[in-house]
């Protein structure tokens, strides 16, 4: 954990080091400070030129803020809310279905015959074209019978004695992972459309916390059941040894044992997942419209809207970057208890 | 130890089945809307072309331009990301001073909204009101065309990646450099080697099973930009700075030309896939001699 690498400098390279950070970090840092100092500028402030010390370059005013709070250029109020409620829900549904997959992962045996997988697709991409094609079913509905079909004979194919491979724990973890692998935009145009598909059958998934909160959970597992992984496996594995010997069930292991000892991770990970979350912008622009949109679209749309207002948009920025920061000092703070060692391995 | 118990189908589908039905069903519906011709706006029914929708793809240049902006982009800012944050990882391992300020200044670009950011720097190349345009012209520089050159606009893209996600290579390779042992930089020291030699003799090499992952991961991310470019720039002046994401974006949801988006977007997961294994392929030799 000491300093290697640089310890052979002389005082004077040090000191050239420990300078190029501090650009490093004024570089990070100016960005921020202007979108806070912007925000409390009036609209003659702003046009004038560059200002850059309050109260000695101009002089702030709240007004940015109250605007945005009465909703003058958007919904704010409302979006922001949305924001939080999908965010929180996604994280922690995430979290806990993710960990519970990284668990098994870890713990159990999984074999999964290469053929079962490749029944399940068949016969999904088949059933599905068969059904809406010459049965005459709806997309939607095609897809709603093809895939509980194949995923039944997929389950049931894996006990036959198939050829091929047999597929590991490792190999699912890597399904898992690869998912977070595929450009989004493959998903969230297809996911619009089977929504809208889906829609049409009387469930409104666009537009709804439900499609919303969804959509984050699927596309936040693949970086939970990875980073839930390593802080599993480096429990210590003695503890629910014994535990089993008294004959504990594997739920009550779980939940009693593991998760108490693996808090920090689950914290951090659910963290890392409300980032993801409340940054997110291409599903967000793809599957909500008006009632459920985020705060990423709505600060997007500042831009347009009315021209360039920046004391408007940065303020709506500040909002929105707020909690961020927040979470950086928190995650900063754990980062030195060495989170993320586990991660890059 | 592994433990084999029925319940384990209780942990492991519920997590299955939500990405089973949120991507996996998508990706065949997409894969089948891929080989139709259809149209939402004008409303056109849809029509089996087969490869039509691909074919037309690779002839339009607009599609390849996207993909070198694409590349152009993601190779320029994850170089750049890599050398400066392996750098400051290095000089935050060597416990400069003021190490601890540092970190949460360090960690927070890359937790903030890329659709805010991207307005923030909207504001700091604006030529007028802008503090960049300020600070160059106390230098005698004139007002510089930012955001509306192509050339100028895919530099500033490029600078707010790189702002944005240094952090991200900084945190990743400072937990590597933790991780590296003690003693072989007692003998190197007893041998005298320079510190120039010692970073290119054992931390490089010890690093690059690290770096490898830390710049494949990026390089996927990059790839898959569109949230900087659609604030920024919206793909102007022109389609100078279109990515293939903001493409397809045009493509499905200003046109809602189904088949050719998702044609597109078969292309472009063919495309990641591409570089993903070449980039393995290329490095795993290296990778394999240092075990």
């Amino acid at each position: 954990m000491s300093g290697q690498g640089l310890t052979g400098l002389s005082s004077r390279s040090r000191r050239l080091v420990a300078a190029g950070v501090l650009v490093w970090c004024l570089i990070s840092v100016f960005p921020l400070y202007w979108v806070v100092v912007t925000a409390f500028k009036t609209p003659p402030g702003v046009v004038g030129g560059p200002t850059y010390i309050p109260f000695v370059d101009f002089t702030p005013t709240l007004q940015p803020f109250i605007d945005l709070y009465q909703g003058i250029r958007g919904e704010f109020f409302r979006t922001f809310l949305n924001s939080t409620i999908v965010g929180l829900s996604a994280a922690a549904i995430a979290t806990a279905v993710g960990a519970m997959a990284a668990y098994a992962l870890v713990r159990f045996e999984f074999r999964v015959r290469f053929g079962a997988g490749l029944i399940f697709f068949l016969l999904a991409l088949g059933g599905y074209l068969l059904f809406s094609n010459s049965l005459g079913f709806t997309r939607a509905q095609a897809l709603l019978l093809a895939f509980p079909i194949a995923l039944a004979a997929a389950i049931l194919a894996n006990r036959l004695p198939l050829p091929g491979p047999i597929l590991g724990n490792e190999d699912i973890l890597f399904w898992f992972v690869s998912q977070r692998m595929f450009p989004p935009i493959v998903a969230a145009f297809a996911l619009y459309l089977l929504y809208s598909e889906i829609g049409r059958l009387g469930f409104q998934l666009i537009d709804s916390y439900v499609g919303l909160t969804l959509c984050y959970v699927a596309f936040s597992l693949p970086i939970v059941v990875w980073l839930m992984r390593d802080f599993f496996e480096a429990i210590p594995i003695e503890v629910e040894e014994a535990a089993m010997v008294d004959n504990v069930p594997s739920w009550r292991i779980f939940l009693g044992i593991v998760v108490p000892m693996s808090m920090n991770g689950l914290l951090a990970t659910f963290m890392i997942t409300l980032a993801f979350v409340w940054n997110e912008f291409l599903f967000a622009l793809f599957l909500t419209n008006s009632r459920w949109q985020t705060l990423p679209i709505l600060v997007a749309g500042q831009n347009s809207q009315r021209g360039d207002e920046w004391w408007a948009i940065s303020a709506a920025a500040l909002v929105a970057i707020i909690p961020m920061m927040i979470m950086a000092g928190l995650l900063s703070r754990m980062m030195r208890s060495g989170l993320l060692l586990g991660a890059i391995k | 130890m592994m433990r084999n118990d029925p319940i384990k189908h209780v942990f492991i589908w519920p997590a299955v089945l939500v990405v089973l039905a949120i991507s996996i069903f998508p990706l065949i519906y997409s894969f089948t809307t891929s080989f139709l011709s259809y149209r939402l706006i004008p409303p056109i029914p849809p029509r089996v072309v087969w490869f039509g929708n691909y074919a037309s793809l690779l002839q339009e240049p607009r599609f390849w331009n996207a993909i070198f902006t694409t590349t152009l982009i993601a190779f320029i800012a994850v170089g750049l990301q890599y050398v400066i944050g392996f750098g400051v990882a290095l000089a935050l391992n060597a416990r400069v001073p003021g190490e601890r300020l540092f970190r949460v200044a360090l960690l927070l670009p890359m937790l903030l909204a890329p659709v805010a950011v991207a307005l923030v720097a909207r504001m700091i190349f604006n030529p007028t009101m802008g503090p960049l345009n300020q600070f160059l012209s106390m230098f005698g520089l004139a007002n510089l065309p930012f955001l509306t050159n192509g050339r100028w606009a895919l530099a500033c893209i490029v600078a707010v990646e790189i702002w944005q996600w240094t952090p991200f290579v900084i945190l990743m390779m400072l937990a590597g450099l933790q991780t590296l042992p003690e003693d072989v930089y007692e003998a190197a020291e007893l041998e005298n080697a320079s510190a120039w030699q010692q970073f290119w003799g054992i931390t490089f090499p010890m690093m690059l099973p690290i770096s490898a992952a830390v710049v494949f991961i990026r390089l996927i991310e990059s790839y898959k930009i569109m949230d900087t470019v659609f604030v920024m720039t919206g793909g102007g002046p022109g389609v100078d700075t279109e990515t293939l994401t903001l493409f397809a974006y045009q493509e499905g949801f200003k046109k809602f030309n189904l088949g050719y988006t998702s044609a597109l977007s078969f292309l472009f997961l063919i495309a990641i896939t591409i570089i993903g294994v070449t980039y393995l392929a290329l490095l795993r030799p290296h990778l394999e001699k240092r075990r």
